[in-house]
């Protein structure tokens, strides 16, 4: 036993011997009865079991006891004698029980400690397999671009001769959209390194809804200034506190993945309502809607079929997985759902605690 | 022009720097290149260049460090190269006297619009300009009156006073807290709340849909920026 071990469990074992000594004094003065005192003592036998971590703190509390009770409350007094009728079947009661109890409770806490450890082993266990899991999709994600990077440059500068003005422009056009998918994927990838950097939780400020909102679209066109998005938020100004990078990281990858899984060419649709305790973010595309095999598992991170893994370059996978990851931080809720004519993404984000309104300065200049 | 601008680059990564140097040649910049800050301080010590662009990450010295020593000695601009979700850099760096960001990756016509702003704002002083036009939207500077699309537009004095501050530098981004300390003092708190609720209002006044902006943009976590023509 290691020595401040020892040294807690001496302490805890004179605590509450002195306590159980006190109070039964206290009692043995005012009633004179030493009936009692018995079962004071054994209660401060189970707090010692209960405070310590080995048995014998348990037993030595419980034959000091024994020895105590005899020595100071049973005639004759301040002396110990073991010949008083009926006195060996208390001793040994006394005894059994409170090693009996020492036991259990030492027997309880060390099966707890173990439930706690397993437990513990568990969920490190599940966060290696999402790591494995987030590992092998965005190593498989990146391969795609990369080789087709690596063979449209090959072929522009192995057969510089061969390939017409617009083969090499097609073939450099190929390259510019794979490079800015990759792109996305290492911003995804850079938002979450964003959150796990924080230990407590992300660092949220209140932010003008209007703002997030044109800030992600404008990010959105740049990158695909072709596709049209219809947005309607509310008119009165709404503070929501949030880590603003992050959500526009959220409104963008649902907003591409419309674009891209939608695969029709009509507009997606950006809406924002609110009540009084939540906003509600809402993307809704018209094309072919999300499988209903995978409602469920949309926003788990994995290819969910693997035959339609072929087709990922559009992939969203990593980048749910992450909007996932980015509304649970907020506290807010992330959900998936078909309707008549498409999909519709939709995230909750909880108001703060009040919204703020300045003095009003109505003096026109 | 018959003499040529001359930028100076500093930049510890080879391909950015061999591709920034390639789109400047281009618009027929003379350009000088340095990998390292040391060597960055020298160079625009002894070249005197007309523009300045500085990516943070150095392998010998901080950023910082080196907006701050150049400032010492020159106004030229500095355009800083950063790498998007590091905000708090972008602000320091603004704050230090940088003229403005450009945030990694980026494209050509990007480039060269941020150095072109950072250039007129270099040569002009401030009271040069009388009017601001863009668009739909007049600022005449002298007669304190915003008119869109040929209406006038109704500004508070702290509106007025936002607006005109960042029309007078468009194109260039405007930090939270200098906005807050040019127009509410040095003693504000560190709360922006109110700067931003303000630019909500001048928002619903001047653009036809708050979500979709014409004329004054957020940039995220940093500040705000006017279009410029």
């Amino acid at each position: 036993m290691k020595k401040p071990v020892l040294l807690h469990d001496i302490q805890v074992t004179l605590f509450f011997l002195a306590a159980a000594t006190i109070l039964s004094s206290v009692f043995f003065v005012l009633s004179h009865n030493a009936a009692n005192v018995a079962i004071i003592y054994v209660l401060a036998t189970v707090f010692v079991a209960r405070n310590t971590s080995r048995y014998v703190p348990g037993i030595v509390t419980a034959f000091l006891s024994v020895i105590f009770i005899n020595f100071v409350f049973t005639y004759p007094y301040l002396e110990l004698n073991f010949s008083l009728d009926g006195y060996p079947v208390t001793f040994l009661g006394m005894m059994i029980i409170a090693s009996l109890t020492s036991t259990l409770t030492t027997h309880l806490k060390e099966q707890g400690r173990i439930l706690k450890e397993r437990e513990h082993m568990l969920i490190e266990a599940e966060k290696e397999k999402m790591r494995a899991n987030l590992l092998r999709a965005i190593s498989h994600d990146l391969r795609t671009p990369l080789t087709s990077i690596i063979g449209a440059a090959a072929s522009y500068l192995e057969q510089d001769a061969q390939l017409s003005q617009a083969d090499k422009a097609k073939l450099v056009e190929l390259i510019s959209e794979d490079a800015q998918w990759l792109l996305h994927m290492v911003e995804n990838l850079l938002s979450v390194t964003r959150i796990n950097d924080q230990t407590v939780g992300i660092k949220t400020t209140p932010e003008p809804l209007e703002e997030i909102v044109s800030c992600a679209l404008s990010r959105f066109h740049k990158r695909l200034p072709e596709y049209k998005i219809n947005t309607k938020i509310p008119d009165e100004l709404i503070m929501i506190p949030m880590d603003a990078t992050l959500i526009e990281q959220v409104l963008i990858n649902l907003l591409e993945n419309a674009v891209y899984h939608g695969g029709s060419g009509m507009p997606v649709e950006l809406y924002v309502t609110v009540d009084e305790h939540q906003a509600r973010f809402c993307v809704r595309d018209y094309g072919l809607g999300l499988d209903p095999q995978i409602l469920d598992s949309v926003f788990d991170g994995c290819t969910p079929t693997p035959s339609r893994s072929s087709d990922s370059r559009k992939g969203m996978g990593i980048g749910l997985s992450i909007c996932k990851t980015i509304i649970n931080a907020h506290h807010g809720q992330i959900f998936a759902k078909n309707h008549s004519e498409g999909a519709e993404f939709t995230f909750t984000l909880p108001l703060g605690e009040h919204t703020y309104e300045p003095e009003t300065d109505s003096s026109d200049h | 022009m018959n003499q040529k601008l001359t930028a100076v680059i500093i930049e510890d990564e080879k391909n950015i720097c061999r591709f920034i140097e390639s789109v400047l040649a281009a618009e027929a910049y003379k350009t000088v290149t340095a990998a390292n800050g040391t060597e960055g301080l020298s160079v625009i010590a002894s070249l005197c260049p007309d523009i300045i662009l500085l990516d943070l990450g150095l392998p010998d010295m901080d950023g910082m460090e080196i907006i701050k020593s150049v400032r010492q000695f020159t106004s030229t601009p500095i355009i800083v190269i950063s790498a998007r979700s590091r905000e708090d850099e972008k602000v320091a760096a603004l704050d230090c006297g940088a003229d403005d960001y450009i945030t990694k990756p980026f494209g050509t016509s990007e480039l060269m619009a941020r150095i072109r702003t950072a250039l007129r704002h270099s040569h002009r002083t401030t009271s040069a300009d009388t009017v601001y036009a863009c668009g739909g939207l007049v600022i005449d500077f002298e007669r304190r009156i915003i008119s869109l699309d040929g209406e006038n537009v109704h500004l508070t004095q702290i509106e007025y006073k936002l607006v005109s501050m960042l029309a007078r530098q468009a194109g260039k981004v405007l930090t939270y807290d200098y906005l807050m300390r040019q127009i509410w003092g040095p003693y504000n708190d560190n709360n922006n709340q109110i700067l931003r609720v303000n630019m909500a209002h001048i928002r619903r006044k001047l653009e036809k849909n708050p979500a979709e902006p014409e004329y004054i943009f957020t940039e995220i976590g940093v500040g705000y920026r006017m279009r410029e023509e």
